[in-house]
């Protein structure tokens, strides 16, 4: 019971997303998912002081150079390497031309891109390549047919499975929102438009269209396959944003911000997009995990990014030639499945700690 | 007399029923058809009714919240439906509203102060710091702390949040407020503190209400004069005082006795209702009450009911109209009929379940 001028305390307690990551806390498995994704992240993000036969930091002639970005783009590779002629090869160069000099290797001195060659690496013995890569204490998830460390390619291959998520479905939340707000907010001929559009699109097999698209394609690349991921992947967003927005425009909250004088892109922007975000955001997450799925199966299929860019689809796609070869199957697929279970499993703890049913059943 | 400050002429909103394929409009729902009255400044209407009259959409459609179809909304002189843009923005300035439902009213993303700020921000009123007093003037008015400020709607109760929606309202400084069923959704023990709140506020600020609610009791309490709407018309108007001392519609008066009171010498004769309200797209002809009117005759049936005007009481009822006549003018009297009369007819109460 609350007195009349003296407001009682109310109980306390944060925003709506502080109470969502409240309960979201509670979910061991969801928690789980979420740490391993950010583990993978972390791994994207330094796979190349993970796994590389360029150093992360060296001294040479009397400069500092970090060779090892040139992973991310060979155009960040310095250019004194070229010309002393390192044809990418560092340990033993580094201390020929330079005995004064000294380095920070990788992890694991391994390259996704090739395989490294005997005596490249004080001691060591050439990789094995074909049927004798076997996992071993050197090459723990074995070599490939041209005797490329797995391990290396999959750290590599880490930050492709991750940006495909990302940017494939940042471009369709963006497409889907937009297209789906429209139509739920504007209604009449709009709503009619964009809805006829979405279903069209949506009747299309996905993988035919973007199978399609990549024929088209020229010079293909992982950003292009991304952008298609993205730009055939929105249908769902934008029939579920069309709901959302199309329940909250009839709103009490709505109707007030009307009543004092909002225009509509500061209803749809500021009181109907908050309240839709989180059950848009479900299926988001649910679509990074088809994305990479998709990504993999393109892959798989040979249509996907070419070589140099290292994507656990395409090491599926080696296994295809070389049955006996299992830990090209075992381990890639490995991985896609546990990054694809963890989004969905992220992606169900953000449903049940967003669901207003499952809120009001919690008071 | 000076000019009312709310004046509404023959308002008429109709929402249309669309079908099929190519959602071709095959009817239309009269939500409100025909509705006349007026507000003096500093004055409440409480407009009362069964759900589904069209009470809310009366109180909308001044609003421009949902758009009228016909008819004339007049606001201080200035004609509401002709208004657009930034002249429109500015007249939501003046007139402000509150909703029945504080859980659904609030935009349950939004601070207490940026619920409440947010109006001065679209009518750029002051600086960031003149907006934080003012939301704080407006929450002290309505009896919330300061410390308010940055909690959400959620962590209040229903009466708080209700006095957060009259803060909202206020803090753009409204001569006029729709009260959409304030209290209805509230707790018996808060609704008076509510109402209370609502009294003073209009004494302090010679704010104008129309004050909207099925509960007849708080109505007469809040009310100057008051409108009995039945599907989508208003059926009797009168000063409070008049209307409850001598209600003439039969509608009217099967309301009052559906009302519990304590008092045995004011317990009347439950009369009621037979069947149920028509659907507002399809309404009967001639006077719209006749299917469940139980004093309803041949002309009834046939001709919609002019209004007849005393000077403190307008009725639409041929057979008020008749008995006023009958009475020389002398509304107690015709009043007396009507109730002895109704008496007479309505069926008992053991008979028939009572409608809502």
């Amino acid at each position: 019971m609350e007195g009349s001028m003296t407001p009682t305390q109310p109980m306390r307690s944060g925003g709506f997303w502080a109470e969502a990551w409240r309960r979201y806390r509670r979910r061991p498995l969801a928690l789980a998912a979420l740490v391993f994704v950010g583990w993978l992240a972390v791994v994207a993000l330094f796979a190349p002081a993970i796994a590389g036969t360029k150093p992360v930091l060296c001294r040479y002639k009397g400069h500092l150079y970090a060779p090892c970005l040139a992973f991310f783009d060979r155009r960040l590779e310095p250019a004194v390497f070229a010309r002393d002629r390192f044809r990418g090869t560092y340990p033993q160069n580094l201390k020929e031309k330079d005995p004064d000099s000294w380095a920070i290797w990788p992890l694991f001195f391994q390259d996704p891109y090739r395989a490294v060659r005997e005596n490249e690496w004080p001691g060591r013995p050439a990789n094995p390549a074909r049927d004798e890569g076997h996992p071993s204490a050197s090459h723990p998830f074995g070599t490939d047919q041209y005797g490329v460390d797995v391990l290396a390619k999959m750290v590599h291959g880490t930050t492709v499975a991750l940006l495909v998520g990302f940017v494939s479905m940042g471009l369709a939340g963006t497409i889907g929102i937009v297209i789906g707000a429209l139509g739920g907010y504007c209604g009449g001929w709009v709503d009619m438009v964009t809805s006829r559009f979405t279903e069209i699109v949506m009747c299309i097999p996905t993988l035919v269209l973007i199978l399609a698209l990549t024929a088209i394609i020229e010079k293909p690349s992982i950003w292009k396959t991304m952008a298609i991921i993205g730009a055939t992947g929105w249908t769902g967003i934008a029939r579920l944003t069309r709901g959302e927005f199309l329940r909250l425009r009839q709103s009490e909250f709505v109707m007030a911000a009307r009543a004092a004088g909002a225009g509509p892109v500061r209803i749809m922007l500021r009181h109907i997009l908050p309240n839709a975000l989180a059950p848009i955001l479900v299926p988001i997450t649910f679509g990074i995990a088809s994305a990479i799925l998709t990504e993999s199966a393109l892959s798989f299929l040979g249509f996907g990014p070419p070589p140099p860019s290292a994507s656990w689809g395409s090491l599926l796609n080696d296994a295809r030639s070389n049955y006996s070869m299992w830990w090209l199957v075992v381990f890639p697929g490995l991985a896609i499945f546990l990054t694809v279970l963890s989004y969905n499993l992220i992606g169900e703890g953000l449903q049940e700690a967003t669901d207003p049913r499952l809120r009001e059943a919690r008071k | 007399m000076t000019a009312p400050l709310v004046e509404v002429e023959q308002l008429q909103t109709y929402f249309p029923i669309r079908r099929g394929l190519l959602r071709r409009v095959v009817g239309n729902v009269q939500a409100v058809d025909g509705v006349s009255f007026s507000i003096a400044r500093g004055k409440t209407l409480g407009l009362v009714g069964e759900s589904g009259c069209g009470k809310t959409t009366v109180g909308r459609s001044i609003l421009r919240l949902v758009e009228p179809t016909g008819g004339r909304v007049a606001f201080d002189g200035l004609a509401v439906r002709d208004l657009r843009g930034r002249d429109l923005r500015n007249l939501r300035r003046r007139m402000q509203v509150v909703f029945q439902d504080p859980y659904g009213s609030l935009n349950p993303r939004m601070t207490v102060r940026a619920l409440i700020e947010e109006g001065l921000i679209i009518h750029g009123l002051g600086s960031a710091r003149e907006r934080v007093d003012r939301v704080v003037r407006a929450m002290e008015r309505t009896g919330l702390s300061r410390q308010a400020l940055e909690r959400y709607p959620h962590e209040f109760s229903g009466g708080q949040r209700q006095r957060i929606a009259i803060a909202r309202a206020l803090v753009l400084e409204p001569d006029f407020l729709v009260l959409d069923e304030p209290i209805s959704a509230l707790d018996l023990s808060i609704q008076a503190q509510v109402v209370n709140l609502l009294i003073e506020l209009r004494e302090q600020l010679g704010l104008t209400y129309l004050f909207i609610s099925h509960d007849l009791s708080v109505v007469e309490h809040v009310s100057d004069e008051v409108a009995v709407m039945y599907l989508g018309r208003i059926v009797e108007r009168a000063t409070a005082a008049a209307l409850y001392a001598q209600p003439l519609h039969p509608y009217t008066l099967a309301l009052f006795s559906a009302v519990p009171t304590v008092d045995p010498a004011r317990r009347r004769r439950r009369i009621v209702l037979v069947g149920d309200v028509p659907s507002p797209s399809n309404p009967p002809r001639g006077c719209r009450f006749h299917p469940r009117c139980p004093l309803a005759e041949s002309v009834c049936r046939e001709v919609d009911p002019p209004m007849v005007s005393l000077p403190e009481h307008a009725v639409h009822c041929h057979v008020a109209a008749r008995e006023l006549a009958r009475s020389g003018g002398n509304a107690s009297v015709a009043a007396a009929t009507i109730a002895a009369l109704l008496a007479d007819r309505a069926t008992p109460p053991t008979a028939t379940l009572s409608p809502g």
